[in-house]
C-alpha cells in the first residue's frame, strides 16, 4: 500500500544568471495505491508524473534538491525518513534512458547488481537470474557486453534487474520513450507478468496504447495536479477526441485519424545502388529508391532493418557505403552528399556545439554568404521555427523540443535540400509531437525533401506523404499514405496481419 | 578523440589468474625490470621477470605477439649483455638507450596487457572488494570502467555530427575545433553521470550491508605457485 | 539532501565518471607524442587539455577526498597498464597537495582551483621518473665495473637532473594554463547553460 498525503514539491533550480529559483512540480496531491494495483500516470511533459515516480523510489528527497511538504508512505514507512537503500529493497525502478541506467559493463553483473547491493547470497542470486532470464526471455542476452545491446535489449535488462531483486513495487518512468515496436511488445509482456505476480506497478508514460488491458487505473496530471482519474473501463472507452482534448497520446493505434490530404505528383530524388555491408550476410542493399521531392517520406521497419544505416549513407556520413543519388538531373556520389543533406539526430544534444542558439545557426550558414549577411540569415531561420526570442540562450539550457527546433533552424540556414530526422518524437508528449509535425510541414512548404525515421504512428498520421518500409536491409514496400494504404501501415505497428474492418466475433 | 582506451575485458571465461596475483605480477615485473641492475643476481631475477609476460601471451594464445615479444627481448638483452661491451662512443649510446628502453619498459606493459586481457571488470572489482578496498575507491573504479565505452560512444556521435555540420575541419582553427568536440562530450558526461547516480541509488548502492558478488574469485593451485615465485623474486630483489 | 562532508554515492559516481573523462583526454592527447619533436612537449600539452575537464570536475563534488581518489585511481590504472610503479606514489602525493590547496580555498575559490590544477598535473611525472633516477642509476651502476667511473660520468651528464626539474615546471605551468582555459570554458558554456 502506497500513500501520498497532501504532497507538494518544488525543485530548486539555478538559472543562467546563477539565481536560485523554486520550480513547483506537484501541488497538494493525495493518492493511495493498493498492493498489486497497476497505475498509469500520464499527462504532458512537466505535469508532475515523473515527480511522483521520484517520490516513490526516494530520489526525492534523497537525490533531488527542493522543498517537500506532506509525506509519502510505503506500507506505513515514510520514504523521506528512511535511507534510500531501504526503499530500494522494496521498490525497483526503470528509467527512460536505456544508455544511462546500467552500472555494470556486462549483462549478468547488471542483473545481479541490485541483489548484490542487498548482500544476498550469491548462490541464490545466480538461481534468481536463471529464473528471471527464463521468464523474461533474457537467456540470449546473458554474459554479453551491455554496450553491444540495442536500446530495447538494454531496457529488458533493466526490467530483468528489477525482477532479480524481486521488488514488490516497480516504478517505471517513461520506459517506452526510446523503444521501437518490438521493444514495446517486450515491455508489455514483462508488465503483464508483473501484474500476474501481484506486484504493484506505477508507470509514468506518454504512449498509452500498450497499456490498455493492463492498467487498473489511469491518472491524468496537469500542472502538478491529478485532473482526472480513470478506471480500466473508462480508460478503454476513451475516444480519440477526448485524448486530444486532454493532450494525451492515442490509446488505440487503430483509431488514429489520418487526415485526408491530396498528394501531388512531384519530381523525385532517386537513390541508386546504395549498399553497405558490415559482414557478408548483414548489411543494406537498395538497388533503387525514389523519394518524392518536396514531400515527407517516413521510413519504418523493425530494429536492425537498416533505417539508420540508410540515413547515414544518404548523408554521406558512412564512408564505406557505396552508391549515388540523382538529384535534379545531377548524379551525385554518396561521398559528396554531406553538402546536400542535413541529419537531425535522435539525441539532438550531440549536434549542438556553440554557446548561443544564434551562433549555433550562424555557423551553418554557407561560407559563400558574405559575412555581414550571415547573422541576418541565422535570425531569419530562427524566426521560421519560432525560436527568435531564445537566440541569446545557451542551446543546452533549452528544452528538448526547443533544441530540436534550433537544429532545424540550422538545417534551414545551411540551405540543404534533403533533411533527415531520426526519431524526432521519441519521448515527446502529444503537444510537442504536434509541434514537431507542424515544423516538418513548414519545412515541406519551403520545398525541402524530408525523410523521417519513426515508430510514431501519430506523427505519421499528422504529416507523412509517403511510407517506405525496410526489412533486413532491403526496401520491403513503398507507398503513399492514402485511405487504402492506412490499414497496412497501422497493422505493421500492431504487429498483426492487416485486419478486415469490422468483423464481429461472437462467442 | 579517436583512440579507444584498452582496459579490462567486459565478458568472458574466468580469468587465468586471480586478479590479485595478476596485480602482484605486474608490480613485481615493473619493479624488477625497471629498477634492477644488469649484473649479479638481478640479472637472473630480470630474466625470470621477462619470461612471465611471455608465458602470459602463450596462455592467451597470442602467438604472433609472443614471438615478437621473445624476439625483442632476445635483441634487447643481447644489446645490454654483449654488444655494448664491444662498442664505444655514439654507437654505444644508441645501443644502451635502445636496449635499455625495450628491456626495462616493455615487459611491465605486456604483463599489464596480459592481466587485463584475461580479467573481466567484474572480477577485478570483486577482487578489490575481497581485499577490503573501501567503496570510496571501488565505486569510482567500477564507474570509470563502465564509462570508457560510453565516452567512446558519445564522442563517436559527436564527431559524426561535426562532420555532418561541416565543422570538423581545422578551418575555424584548432581551438574552436577542440571546443566543438570537448564541450559536448563534457555536457554528455554531466548528464549521464546524473542519470547513472539516480539509477545506482534506486538499486540500493551504498547500503549498510556488505555487498556480495556473483562472480567467482579465489586462489587456485596456479595462483599459489605464482604467488610463491613472485614473493621469492621480490624478496631477493629487495634484500640484495 | 545530505549536506555533510562525507562523500555520497552521487559524489563517488561523479569521481568515477570524471576520472574516466580525464584519463581519456590525457590518453588521447598523449598520442601527440608519436610525433617525435612534440614528445618533449607532452608534459606541457597534456595538462593543458586535461585541465579543462578537471575544472568541471571541481564544480561537481566540492568535498574532501575527491581529487585524492581521482589521483589514486589514475595511478592504479597506470600501474595496471604496466607503467613504472612509482607513478602511484607520485600520483597520491600530487593528489593530496592539490586536495589541500582546494580545501584552503574551500573548494570555491577560482584561484585555488587553478593552482590545484597545476599541482594535480604533476601526477604525470611519475611516468618519467625512472628515466632519470631509478633506471639511470642502476644502469650506470652496472656499467662502472666494465668502463670505469669517468665514462659513466659522461653518460650521466646526458640525462641531467635539471631536465627532470624542468619537466616538473613545464607540467605545472601546463596545468595552470589548463585550469585557466577550463574556467573560461565553464563560464562560457556551463554557467550559461545552468549546468555548473
Amino acid at each position: 500500500m502506497i500513500e501520498l498525503k497532501d504532497v507538494s514539491y518544488a525543485y530548486r533550480v539555478t538559472d543562467a544568471d546563477g539565481n536560485v529559483q523554486m520550480r513547483p512540480a506537484l501541488k497538494k496531491t493525495s493518492l493511495s495505491i493498493r498492493a498489486g494495483e497497476f497505475v498509469v500516470l500520464t499527462g504532458g511533459s512537466g505535469c508532475g508524473k515523473t515527480t511522483v515516480c521520484r517520490l516513490l523510489n526516494g530520489l526525492i528527497p534523497h537525490y533531488f534538491e527542493g522543498e517537500l511538504e506532506g509525506e509519502v508512505l510505503l506500507d506505513g514507512a515514510n520514504v523521506a525518513a528512511q535511507p534510500i537503500y531501504e526503499t530500494a529493497k522494496r521498490v525497483g525502478s526503470v528509467f527512460q534512458n536505456p544508455r544511462s541506467q546500467f552500472f555494470n559493463v556486462d549483462t549478468t553483473s547488471e542483473l545481479a547488481f541490485a541483489a548484490e547491493n542487498q548482500g544476498r547470497d550469491p548462490e541464490r542470486i545466480r538461481r534468481d537470474i536463471a529464473v528471471a532470464a527464463e521468464r523474461l526471455g533474457l537467456e540470449p542476452l546473458l554474459r554479453r557486453s551491455m554496450f553491444a545491446l540495442s536500446g530495447g535489449e538494454k531496457q529488458k535488462i533493466a526490467c530483468g534487474s528489477v525482477a532479480v531483486a524481486d521488488s514488490d513495487v516497480v516504478v517505471l518512468d517513461e520506459p517506452s520513450s526510446n523503444l521501437d515496436v518490438e521493444g514495446i511488445e517486450a515491455l508489455r509482456a514483462t508488465l503483464v507478468l508483473w501484474k500476474e505476480q501481484g506486484k504493484t506497478v506505477v508507470i509514468a508514460e506518454h504512449r498509452l496504447f500498450f497499456l490498455k488491458g493492463i492498467a487498473d487505473r489511469v491518472l491524468v496530471f496537469r500542472d502538478g495536479e491529478v485532473v482526472r482519474s480513470l478506471d480500466a473501463v473508462a480508460f478503454a472507452m476513451l475516444t480519440p477526441e477526448e485524448c486530444v482534448g486532454m493532450g494525451l497520446r492515442a490509446t488505440d493505434l487503430n483509431s488514429v485519424a489520418f487526415p485526408a490530404h491530396s498528394i501531388d505528383e512531384s519530381p523525385v530524388v532517386i537513390l541508386k545502388d546504395v549498399s553497405f555491408h558490415y559482414t557478408k550476410e548483414s548489411g543494406m542493399d537498395i538497388p533503387s529508391l525514389s523519394l518524392p521531392q518536396g514531400q515527407i517520406t517516413v521510413v519504418i521497419g523493425r530494429n536492425g532493418a537498416g533505417k539508420s544505416t540508410l540515413a547515414r549513407a544518404l548523408c554521406g556520413l558512412n564512408r564505406r557505403a557505396k552508391g549515388s543519388v540523382v538529384l535534379g538531373g545531377e548524379t551525385i556520389p554518396l561521398s559528396r552528399m554531406l553538402s546536400r543533406c542535413y541529419l537531425v539526430m535522435q539525441d539532438v544534444n550531440h549536434q549542438l556545439f556553440t554557446d548561443s542558439a544564434l551562433e549555433e545557426v550562424r555557423i551553418s550558414v554557407p561560407e559563400t554568404v558574405p559575412e555581414k549577411l550571415r547573422e541576418e540569415k541565422a535570425r531569419e531561420a530562427l524566426r521560421l521555427v519560432g525560436m527568435e526570442e531564445f537566440s541569446e540562450q545557451h542551446p543546452m539550457a533549452l528544452s528538448g523540443g526547443q533544441k530540436q527546433r534550433v537544429a532545424i533552424a540550422s538545417a534551414i540556414a545551411a540551405n540543404k535540400e534533403i533533411l533527415i530526422f531520426d526519431e524526432p518524437t521519441s519521448g515527446l508528449d502529444y503537444v510537442h509531437m504536434r509541434q514537431t509535425a507542424d515544423a516538418l510541414q513548414a519545412l515541406r512548404d519551403l520545398g525541402k525533401t524530408i525523410l523521417v525515421i519513426t515508430h510514431d504512428v501519430e506523427l505519421i498520421a499528422l504529416c507523412a506523404d509517403n511510407v517506405v518500409r525496410m526489412d533486413d536491409g532491403r526496401i520491403a514496400e513503398s507507398y503513399c499514405v492514402n485511405v487504402e494504404n492506412v490499414p497496412r501501415l497501422v497493422s505493421f505497428f500492431l504487429n498483426q496481419p492487416a485486419q478486415q474492418p469490422a468483423v464481429a466475433v461472437t462467442t | 578523440m579517436q583512440a579507444q582506451v584498452d582496459t579490462f575485458r567486459i565478458t568472458g571465461e574466468r580469468s587465468i589468474l586471480d586478479p590479485r596475483v595478476g596485480m602482484l605480477a605486474i608490480l613485481t615485473v615493473s619493479a624488477v625490470m625497471i629498477g634492477g641492475s644488469i649484473t649479479g643476481i638481478d640479472f637472473w631475477l630480470r630474466l625470470v621477470c621477462c619470461v612471465l609476460p611471455l608465458l602470459g601471451l602463450v596462455a592467451l594464445r597470442r602467438w604472433r605477439f609472443a614471438v615478437v615479444y621473445a624476439a625483442l627481448y632476445a635483441f634487447a638483452l643481447m644489446m645490454e649483455g654483449a654488444v655494448f661491451q664491444l662498442t664505444s662512443g655514439a654507437f654505444n649510446m644508441v645501443v644502451m638507450i635502445l636496449g635499455g628502453l625495450i628491456s626495462r619498459f616493455f615487459a611491465p606493459v605486456v604483463m599489464g596487457y596480459c592481466v587485463m586481457q584475461s580479467t573481466t571488470v567484474a572480477e577485478f572489482i570483486a577482487a578489490m572488494e575481497r581485499m577490503h578496498v573501501p567503496s570510496a575507491v571501488t565505486i569510482p573504479l567500477s564507474v570509470m570502467f563502465r564509462f570508457f565505452p560510453t565516452i567512446a560512444e558519445e564522442n563517436g556521435a559527436i564527431t559524426e555530427a561535426m562532420r555532418m555540420r561541416q565543422v570538423s575541419g581545422m578551418r575555424r582553427g584548432l581551438v574552436k575545433r577542440m571546443e566543438y568536440e570537448l564541450v559536448p562530450v563534457m555536457m554528455s558526461t554531466v548528464r549521464i553521470s546524473d542519470e547513472l547516480s539516480q539509477a545506482a541509488l534506486t538499486k540500493g548502492l551504498g547500503g549498510d550491508t556488505r555487498r556480495t558478488h556473483i562472480c567467482e574469485v579465489g586462489f587456485r593451485a596456479r595462483d599459489y605457485v605464482l604467488l610463491v615465485l613472485l614473493s621469492a623474486v621480490l624478496v631477493l630483489f629487495v634484500v640484495t | 539532501m545530505n549536506e555533510s562532508n562525507k562523500l555520497t554515492i552521487k559524489d563517488l559516481i561523479n569521481i568515477g565518471v570524471f576520472t574516466a573523462l580525464y584519463f581519456v583526454v590525457f590518453f588521447v592527447v598523449s598520442f601527440v607524442g608519436y610525433v617525435p619533436i612534440l614528445m618533449v612537449l607532452l608534459p606541457f600539452i597534456c595538462p593543458i587539455v586535461a585541465g579543462i575537464p578537471y575544472m568541471l570536475f571541481l564544480t561537481r563534488v566540492r568535498k574532501f577526498g575527491m581529487v585524492l581518489i581521482m589521483a589514486l585511481i589514475l595511478g592504479l590504472l597506470e600501474l595496471v597498464m604496466g607503467r613504472p610503479w612509482p607513478v602511484v606514489l607520485i600520483a597520491i602525493a600530487a593528489g593530496l597537495c592539490a586536495e589541500l590547496i582546494l580545501k584552503a580555498g574551500q573548494y570555491k575559490s577560482v584561484k585555488s582551483c587553478v593552482l590545484s590544477s597545476g599541482v594535480f598535473s604533476l601526477w604525470m611525472i611519475g611516468m618519467a621518473l625512472p628515466l632519470f633516477f631509478g633506471y639511470r642509476d642502476s644502469y650506470l651502476a652496472g656499467l662502472v665495473s666494465g668502463y670505469g667511473q669517468a665514462y659513466v660520468d659522461t653518460l650521466a651528464s646526458l640525462t641531467p637532473d635539471w631536465a627532470f626539474f624542468a619537466l616538473i615546471a613545464l607540467c605545472f605551468v601546463g596545468g595552470i594554463i589548463g585550469g585557466l582555459v577550463g574556467s573560461a570554458v565553464l563560464k562560457k558554456h556551463f554557467k550559461k547553460a545552468g549546468m555548473a
